[in-house]
């Protein structure tokens, strides 16, 4: 069993000291959401476990973790994507990771669960089955499609086994393209849409918090001088703020969806970075989590790159 | 009445446009090319609308995508960014740097709903006064048309 191999793997690397601490998943306060849990002794290797509601991209704490010595982190391929980035924009050593990376399946959006049949404080398991959730309670065995139980971003993610990689476990086999789910189109009154996304926020950063591509010591935000966004909760300052964002992302996010996750008022934050990230792939064949690019997107150019100028003719 | 000379004509041209609205402008220049380009144009009296508010940097790998989209929160209708032709960088490569970074900024801007006839990208060198102000021109007479930027919070 995966979760068994996770655990054997974390206790080798612990009890070889190879690494002082290793990263994983735990069970959290109800039985389908998951914590980050940090495990620096190999009795405690237990605590890791592993099904489809491990959903925290882990390798936002590797900045901080990281830097002085090595740690083990047990990665889906979307944060091994993150670890990619990390590496390749310098805030991270290589040898300073061991990744455990494990094949996915997606991951579930653990508010889609409320609104099944299932009695959500009686699962005692949740497992993918083929293309379907099976959903285990005290009493009960439920089946839910993958198209209404996913989350957002593995709707489209067909990246199911870790590109890089110091142990590889388990293999998914069903892949998002496979499942043909539709994705809804962006509305057509973009500045209207996101005039009314940022209307609600309020500025508590958690998307920031949570983005392992966010590890400036100091953000734009935080700033006094210059002062690029005002601490008022209003719509443009909100705009300005994920607008900078969206950015800062460029060619750096790797749409595992965290912020969007993570965010009290339910603003789509990653749609932006996304968008942009797929023209970058189009246009200069960049993505974010190629283990191949050695270079960052906008720290690169090429002398054929195209030219924005004379848009208007 | 004698024929009127082409900077007459200029002249007239420009007083009819300047009777309609007036657009904002924040037109972010190199200081090597479209700045000196720029200044070319004023020393030469080359007109051109007071529509344009310039900021100086250094190159226009120094134009911050944030200095776009705070124009645009304050509020103006129209930003623009010059620099110097490729290759041409005082600095060797870095309007190299400003053409992929700029070239993802009008996607943000697209993909935040911000039309694209708002900003405006372009290089001009220290001998282009001429093109400079038929740059402003051309710039303003097409925000003229769209009339004023509501605001990214409308």
């Amino acid at each position: 069993m995966i979760q068994d191999t996770i655990r054997q793997e974390a206790k080798k690397a612990l009890e070889s000291g190879e690494v002082r601490m290793v990263i994983g998943w735990g069970a959290g306060s109800v039985p389908f959401k998951t914590t980050p849990v940090f495990v620096d002794n190999p009795q405690d290797t237990d605590k890791l476990i592993w099904n489809p509601a491990c959903t925290n991209n882990l390798a936002v704490y590797l900045t901080k973790l990281a830097r002085d010595g090595k740690v083990g982190i047990v990665a889906k391929p979307c944060d091994v994507r993150s670890i990619v980035t990390l590496i390749r924009e310098k805030q991270v050593k290589r040898e300073n990771v061991f990744i455990i990376g494990v094949g996915c399946g997606g991951v579930v959006d653990a508010t889609s669960l409320q609104n099944g049949d299932v009695k959500l404080r009686e699962i005692t398991s949740l497992e993918w089955d083929g293309g379907d959730l099976l959903v285990t309670t005290e009493t009960t065995k439920t089946k839910l499609s993958a198209a209404a139980v996913l989350r957002e971003q593995c709707k489209e993610c067909d990246d199911r086994t870790p590109s890089v990689s110091d142990v590889s476990i388990g293999e998914a086999v069903v892949r998002a393209s496979d499942l043909k789910i539709e994705i809804p189109g962006l509305s057509e009154d973009r500045q209207k849409y996101w005039a009314e996304q940022f209307s609600r926020c309020i500025r508590c950063y958690a998307c920031r918090q949570v983005c392992p591509a966010c590890y400036c010591e100091t953000c734009f935000c935080d700033r006094i001088e210059p002062k690029w966004t005002a601490k008022k909760a209003t719509t443009d300052e909100a705009w300005m703020f994920h607008a900078t964002r969206a950015m800062h992302l460029v060619g750096r996010c790797i749409s595992c969806g965290e912020c969007e996750r993570v965010c009290p008022v339910g603003i789509p934050a990653v749609e932006l970075a996304r968008e942009l990230n797929a023209i970058a792939k189009e246009r200069y064949g960049f993505e974010a989590g190629d283990p191949q690019a050695d270079k960052p997107l906008l720290g690169n150019y090429q002398e054929n790159d195209v030219d924005p100028a004379h848009h208007s003719e | 009445m004698s024929e009127q000379t082409t900077v007459e004509k200029e002249d007239t041209q420009l007083n009819e446009q300047t009777k309609e609205w007036q657009p904002s402008i924040l037109a972010i220049l190199c200081n090597w090319c479209s700045y000196a380009g720029a200044d070319l144009a004023g020393s030469a009296r080359m007109q051109y609308p007071e529509t344009v508010r310039i900021v100086r940097v250094p190159c226009s790998g120094r134009a911050d995508p944030m200095f776009v989209l705070k124009g645009f929160q304050k509020g103006f209708d129209g930003v623009m960014v010059l620099g110097c032709h490729p290759g041409d960088c005082h600095y060797a490569k870095g309007n190299y740097y400003a053409r992929r970074r700029i070239a993802m900024t009008q996607d943000l801007l697209k993909a935040l709903g911000i039309p694209a006839e708002r900003f405006h990208f372009e290089w001009v060198s220290a001998s282009e006064g001429n093109r400079f102000s038929a740059l402003i021109k051309e710039f303003t007479r097409q925000l003229q048309e769209l009339g004023p930027f509501e605001g990214v919070d409308r």
